[in-house]
């Protein structure tokens, strides 16, 4: 194609001109090879990656359909080095399959017998494979399944695990496709599965692990609903937080066949074994005179599913864990494989590869998350402040600055700018929080605030009873407040990029009447606050959502609305 | 040897002498543009000539120049000339004197002529391969290497290999055995016959069977196992049943004993066995170089793309260098550390690194500026103004004649010291040539929808063909390809399309010693290499699209206004077939510390892009703006402060202190650009009572001495300029004057050649009464023989100081040719060559004759020996010696003369 809508450069990035007529088929054509690396208005950027070919290989896509897709939607021919590369890379994949042998158990096979020979001496692999059975296989000793995948992904040949999975104890649950009202003004609805969650529900199981990227507001929980019903097994269900493990046990029960006595909690407060249990990642990672007090909870039953929430956050020791759960299939959810530590690799081959991913851009044009309007409010330090901020010590410079008294006023304007919203103002400092907290005269929830008490206001919040909320970090994830539609960010946890997806996210869900969710961040000027702040929005540009820069003193003249720019 | 060689005609150069001085002039000058060395220095007879074309140097260098059928034709030739008689010369000279079949030739059995159809034949050739035979044939006899034994124009070619080649193609050529006598019955015939014609096939079958008729069991499958070679065997153990075959073979004359324990195929039973051939199969053509194939598009594209990455490199050395020159290494070359600071500036490896260097350097755009101690500093050119496809074509022109070979930088010569980039060291004469092979390859495909991206062996593999003699280094081979691959000569491997441009600009790129860099190559013009190079460059773009998150996309090759203002404002994230450049406040800065102002920018950009400015990116320009330059820097050597802002006033505007360049800084701040010292008299002059200060503020007590360092003076590259200097290599001699030369030499010999004749037969005389007294006619050196080993034989007169000069300046130095004419007593000098010695040491040994030789004895006395060469090799001549009947060896540098027993006819 002469003037196709892909350019495909040396440095494998792929630049999509989104306006071009035939852009949305390449898109298509292209995301189960590439990662979506930007998406901002016009031109977005993708990246092939070795972990990217992989999941496509895993997928069952293979190089040649690759390199022709790329031919075929490039507009310049296609750097040569590039298509060897891509055919090098996925012929890598599946050279070495870990498979259930008869007589010996899992061995690990290769088709390649010089890769085999070739990880074989590395060091890396040494005591987690057993003796040499033939030229081309080697037995693998079952508990060193998932640190073998581990392994062999860093070694650049990445192990297809075909040794399948142990059925699981068997638990019926279906989906309820009508929902029990929650409040008393709420009605029974019939709902069904939006197509890419089915989608996602049959390309995970098609798999028999791995992981599905939706954006926040996607319905997450109801993939997860989805594959528990498909899998109908007894399922652990490990999650970021306590609050979260309520919303989850609420929406099976809306959602499922599922009733509360079969769903156990296992947390820092309560220790239920049930057919489906809920745990945290911080009660599986609790560590008493340096072991870990909780793992007994992964053998309790013979779970048939695993299903990990926010896999982007899922903290180390959860991985190594993960490693000896290999046999039992593994689902995880997130809304990017971005991860801040960089450990994309383990997840890839812990959990499994990507089976599922949608921008989130889509999703909304789809109309199942809201659109958002992103502003940068930059406040000017008064003098003082600025002195004392010159002077400061490093590590004491961007409290300064994200705590700024200034914020306050702005809050004060952009609260005031939205008399009929459900606005969250959400912030890092807890001394800052509670100031705010009082000048708005709204209700807060930190850390220090009990589970009973977070889950009487956010339903308060819900139920509109209260339309303003402070809340601190601990809100970030897995909190479902489906009306908010403005955010209020004062402070961020320095640069997270992450965080900042996870904070709009808390406004994306759809609303009752198709308003525009704003988010607003408030940034001192000239300080680190502002560097950090532009860290973070680079996400969201990168996602599409375009934000203005407005001035603090300017704020007022500038409509509430980006429409009406 | 520093003796004069009486060289008198000999009984079988002379043939080949003979055959060259019949040549015309065009075919002389032809032989010495095919082989230079025969030409520097310039040789003063014709007769010299032929010595020199059949010495062991320098057909060693012909050879290597060969192709494989050539070699081939050779081989052929060679293996068969003992078994052909040669056919009565016709016309000429000796025509009355009918050779009588003497002990040489005598025993050949065959009738010639041995012509081209007869080698085409013996090669295995068909009809259709004989075009290509004559071919090779008519190039071996253009270099001299084959000659016509026949001297008849018009009629079949009698062909001869060149004195000498016997010695380096080996005792068995094409792996047939030596000709021996007594021949077995019929197989001449047989053999004759097989070569005469084409369907002679059963001939050779029906004679060998008749042959072996009575043999025993097994006779025949010895004679299969020599017959292609080697002819040796190694005799079975007695009383085994192979022993007694091979003792029948023997008795039959189909094998010969060489020794007590090998036996040897006697080369005509050789020829029969293989049914009159030397070869399988003749190797006409060069094998196709294999490769994947590339699309024309796809090879242009990438060396369009490496085009431009590497003048991109390019710049950005000369730019790393203005600002940062490195220093040279005392050796010469560029430091390791240097190299990997330059790598790391060019984002690249440290070979592609060094070639980026190196080809900078050969187009003249960085050098070293001279200075104690030296840099490399980028030069001034006009190159910066070129556009992208014409500063490719300088680069790319420079290379195609370059001697040297950056891809051995990084490996570690014989003292294992790491091999530098632009240190002299990679300098290899050889390289022109290989690169002209190896793009002659690359060229061989004609240009089509896909071109052939042939392998690295492949490459190898064909020019092996070409010079089977010579085979390039495959690391050499890998290392020009990789060269074409970072200039863009290919693309994917395949030779692109201004890569072919390239080799078609030059032709004669093989011959580096006349194709200099062509400046006048038109550097705008749409021909040549840099207008196939613009062909095939993207488009340039003039539009950027710019987005939220900071960043825009220029979506093809950015035009040059656009290029210079991303170059400024930006930093590049991918480059590509589009530029993906970010705007950071870095990047602004830089911008603005370049002079660009916010609104200027801003314009620029909203011109540019089809598509609104973005908020964020505004915002970002002014915010940088708006803190640009709050905080100044500026450079001052010393500084003058007081309390009392009115101490200060008019200070700044004194004329008497001008000469301190005072600047206000703040009402009770000035600064000046001298150092404190000078400005602390300055003021005292003046009568100001000023105190010097520390650097922690307090007064210092005045000493002497107490200076700033002067700013250095800012580094210029200005005054070093573009050179071509050492451009100017050795000028060869032109053929076509020293042909004209030599024939001038050879009517002054003929004149005298009555008078040569008698000499030798003095000579003859001397030699049968055995004595050693010097003879009229003659020069004998005594002394030391081996002084000058190089040195070619003295000429005559004024002209011998010159002789042993430098030899690029021969050709001026022949002018005077007629002194030897008018030198009748001397009429041989230019005869005297050690290699005419030679020459005839081997004629002998080939025809079993005897010379006269003239040896320097234990005490520097000659004595002279008449001699039967039988061996002549590593310096050393084995000789028997008829009339004591002894064997002895002489060491050949003692050997000061060698003359012929026989006058020349």
């Amino acid at each position: 194609m002469p003037d196709g809508p892909l350019i495909v450069q040396s440095d494998k990035t792929l630049l999509l001109e989104v306006d071009h007529p035939s852009a949305e088929q390449a898109r298509r054509s292209i995301a189960p090879f590439a990662e979506l690396e930007r998406a901002p208005e016009h031109v977005h950027t993708y990246r092939l990656t070795a972990l990217g070919l992989w999941n496509a290989r895993a997928a069952g896509h293979d190089a040649e359909q690759v390199v022709s897709t790329l031919i075929e939607f490039s507009r310049y021919p296609v750097p040569h080095a590039l298509l060897v590369d891509v055919a090098e890379t996925m012929a890598r994949y599946g050279r070495l399959q870990l498979v259930q042998d008869p007589a010996h158990g899992l061995v690990l096979r290769s088709t390649d017998r010089a890769v085999l020979a070739e990880v074989l001496k590395s060091r890396r692999t040494a005591g987690l494979v057993g003796e040499r059975l033939d030229d081309a296989t080697v037995a693998v000793h079952p508990s060193e399944r998932g640190h073998l995948k581990q392994v062999l992904v860093k070694l650049g040949w990445p192990a297809e695990d075909l040794a399948g999975y142990v059925d699981g104890e068997k638990h019926p649950i279906e989906l309820n496709h009508t929902t029990e009202p929650r409040t008393s003004h709420e009605k029974a609805s019939a709902w069904e599965m939006r197509p890419y969650q089915a989608q996602a529900v049959d390309g995970f199981w098609h798999g028999g692990s791995g992981v599905v990227v939706l954006p926040c507001g996607a319905g997450k929980t109801i993939v997860g609903a989805g594959a528990m019903a498909k899998s109908g097994t007894t399922t652990l269900i490990l999650v970021t937080n306590t609050v979260s493990a309520r919303q989850w046990r609420d929406e099976l029960v809306r959602r499922t066949s599922l009733t509360e006595d079969e769903i156990g909690e296992y947390s820092g407060a309560r220790k239920e074994i049930k057919p489906v249990t809920i745990a945290t990642y911080q009660v599986l990672t609790t560590k008493r005179k340096g072991v870990y007090t909780h793992l007994e909870l992964l053998d309790a039953r013979d779970w048939g599913l695993v299903l990990y929430d926010e896999v982007h956050l899922l903290p180390a020791p959860v991985f190594r864990m993960t490693a000896n759960l290999q046999a039992r299939r593994r689902l995880g959810l997130t809304a990017t494989l971005v991860r801040e530590d960089g450990r994309e690799d383990e997840v890839f081959s812990l959990i499994g590869p990507k089976r599922f991913d949608a921008p989130w851009k889509d999703i909304e044009a789809q109309g199942y998350i809201a659109p958002a309007d992103c502003v940068e409010v930059r406040l000017t330090l008064p003098e003082s402040e600025r002195m004392t901020y010159a002077t400061a010590e490093m590590e004491d410079k961007y409290r300064l600055a994200a705590s700024a008294s200034g914020k306050k006023k702005v809050v004060e304007q952009i609260v005031a700018r939205h008399p009929d919203d459900q606005v969250l103002v959400i912030g890092q400092y807890i001394d800052q929080l509670e100031e705010l907290a009082e000048h708005l005269g709204a209700p807060i929830i930190t850390g220090a605030t009990t589970n009973k008490e977070r889950q009487r206001l956010f339903g308060a919040f819900r139920e509109g009873e209260i339309s303003r909320l402070v809340v601190s970090k601990v809100a970030n994830y897995s909190v479902d407040l489906p009306e908010a539609s403005v955010a209020v960010q004062v402070s961020g946890s320095f640069g997270s990029r992450q965080e900042e997806a996870q904070r709009l996210g808390r406004i994306m869900r759809p609303k009752a009447d198709g308003r525009t969710a704003h988010f607003y961040a408030v940034v001192a000027r000239d300080t680190v606050d502002q560097d950090f702040a532009a860290h973070r929005q680079r996400f969201l540009a990168e996602q599409g959502y375009a934000y203005r820069i407005v001035d603090a003193e300017d704020l007022d003249e500038s409509p509430a609305d980006s429409s009406a720019l | 040897m520093a003796s004069s060689l009486p060289a008198a005609p000999a009984a079988a150069t002379r043939h080949f002498a003979d055959d060259l001085r019949q040549r015309s002039d065009t075919a002389l000058a032809a032989l010495l543009r095919a082989r230079p060395d025969l030409a520097a220095p310039s040789p003063s007879t014709l007769r010299s000539l032929a010595a020199r074309a059949s010495s062991r140097t320098s057909l060693e260098r012909a050879l290597a120049r060969v192709d494989a059928l050539t070699l081939q034709v050779l081989e052929a030739v060679l293996a068969l000339e003992p078994v052909f008689r040669p056919v009565p010369e016709r016309s000429g000279p000796r025509e009355a004197q009918e050779t009588p079949p003497d002990e040489a030739t005598g025993t050949a059995p065959l009738a010639g002529p041995l012509s081209v159809d007869v080698v085409t034949w013996a090669l295995g050739g068909s009809a259709e391969d004989l075009p290509r035979v004559v071919a090779a044939v008519g190039l071996a006899v253009e270099q001299a290497l084959l000659w016509d034994a026949g001297g008849q124009h018009g009629a079949a070619l009698d062909l001869r290999t060149v004195p000498g080649l016997d010695e380096l193609l080996g005792p068995n050529p094409a792996g047939l055995g030596p000709h021996l006598d007594p021949v077995p019955d019929g197989l001449p015939e047989a053999v004759g016959h097989a070569l005469g014609s084409a369907p002679g096939r059963t001939e050779t079958a029906v004679a060998l069977d008749k042959l072996l008729a009575q043999a025993p069991p097994g006779a025949r499958a010895i004679l299969d196992a020599l017959a292609w070679g080697p002819p040796v065997g190694v005799v079975p153990p007695a009383g085994s049943r192979p022993r007694d075959a091979v003792n029948w073979l023997v008795t039959a004359h189909l094998l010969v004993r060489s020794d007590a324990r090998h036996v040897v195929l006697p080369r005509l039973v050789g020829l029969a066995l293989r049914d009159g051939h030397t070869h399988r199969e003749p190797r006409t053509l060069p094998p196709e170089p294999q490769g994947r194939a590339v699309h024309t598009t796809t090879a242009d594209a990438e060396a369009a793309s490496a085009a431009l990455e590497l003048v991109r490199r390019v710049r950005l050395l000369r730019q790393a260098w203005d600002e940062n020159p490195p220093s040279v290494l005392r050796a010469g070359g560029l430091g390791v550390r240097d190299l990997r600071r330059v790598a790391t500036q060019l984002e690249t490896d440290e070979q592609a690194t060094a070639f980026v260097v190196e080809v900078a350097a050969l187009a003249g755009l960085v050098r070293d500026d001279g200075d104690a101690p030296p840099s490399y500093v980028p030069t001034v050119t006009d190159w910066d103004d070129l556009d992208d496809a014409a500063r490719w074509a300088r680069l790319v022109e420079a290379w195609l004649v370059s001697r040297r070979a950056p891809w051995l930088v990084g490996s570690r010569d014989d003292k294992g010291a790491l091999r530098a980039p632009l240190s002299p060291d990679l300098q290899r004469p050889w390289v022109p040539r290989l690169r002209a092979g190896v793009l002659g390859v690359l060229a061989g495909e004609p240009a089509g929808d896909t071109v052939v991206a042939p392998a690295s062996e492949a490459v190898v593999e064909v020019l092996t063909w070409h010079t089977p003699r010579s085979i390039p280094p495959a690391s050499a081979v890998e290392g020009l390809l990789a060269e074409a691959e970072w200039l863009g000569v290919t693309g994917a491997g395949a030779l692109s399309t201004p890569g072919r441009a390239l080799v078609l600009s030059r032709p004669d790129g093989s011959d580096a010693q006349v194709a200099p860099v062509n400046r006048a190559s038109d550097p705008s013009g749409d021909g040549g290499p840099a207008g196939a190079l613009r062909a095939v460059l993207p488009h340039e773009v003039d539009e950027i699209l710019l987005q939220g998150d900071l960043t825009g996309i220029v979506p093809g090759r950015p035009s040059r206004d656009l290029a210079r203002l991303l170059d400024r404002s930006t930093d590049v994230e991918s480059r590509g077939a589009a530029t993906t450049v970010r705007f950071s406040p870095a990047s602004v800065t830089r911008a603005l510390d370049q002079g660009e102002t916010a609104d200027g920018m801003l314009d620029e950009l909203a011109h540019r892009s089809p598509v609104p400015v973005p908020q964020p990116l505004e915002y970002l320009i002014r915010d940088t703006a708006r803190r640009h330059g709050a905080v100044r820097v500026g450079a001052a050597s010393s500084y003058l402060r007081a309390a009392d802002a009115t101490v200060l006033a008019g200070l700044e505007h004194d004329p008497t202190l001008v000469g301190l360049n005072l600047v206000r800084l703040a009402p009770t701040v000035l600064a000046a650009s001298v150092p404190a010292a000078t400005l602390h008299e300055a003021l005292r002059k003046r009568g100001l009572v000023s105190a010097l200060e520390g650097s922690d503020g307090r007064v210092l007590v005045a000493r002497k001495g107490v200076t700033g360092r002067a700013m250095p003076a800012p580094r210029s590259a200005a005054a070093i300029r573009t050179g071509t200097g050492s451009d100017v290599a050795g000028r060869a001699p032109d053929p076509e004057a020293l042909v004209a030369e030599l024939r001038a030499v050879e009517d002054a010999a003929r004149a005298g050649a009555r008078a040569r004749a008698d000499a030798a037969e003095v000579a003859r005389s001397v030699a049968t009464s055995g004595g050693g007294v010097p003879m009229r006619g003659y020069r004998v050196v005594a002394g030391v023989p081996s002084t000058e080993p190089k040195r070619e034989g003295p000429r005559p007169g004024a002209l011998e100081p010159l002789a042993a000069a430098d030899a690029p300046r021969l050709d001026r130095a022949v002018t005077p040719v007629p002194a030897i004419g008018t030198d009748p007593p001397d009429d041989d000098a230019g005869t005297q060559h050690p290699a005419d010695g030679l020459a005839l040491l081997r004629d002998a040994l080939r025809d079993g004759s005897t010379v006269i030789v003239e040896v320097a004895g234990h005490t520097g006395r000659l004595e002279r020996r008449e001699l039967k060469p039988l061996n002549l090799d590593g310096g050393r001549l084995r000789a028997l010696d008829p009339d004591r009947e002894a064997e002895l060896t002489i060491a050949v540098h003692r050997i000061a003369a060698v003359l012929p027993t026989s006058p020349a006819p």
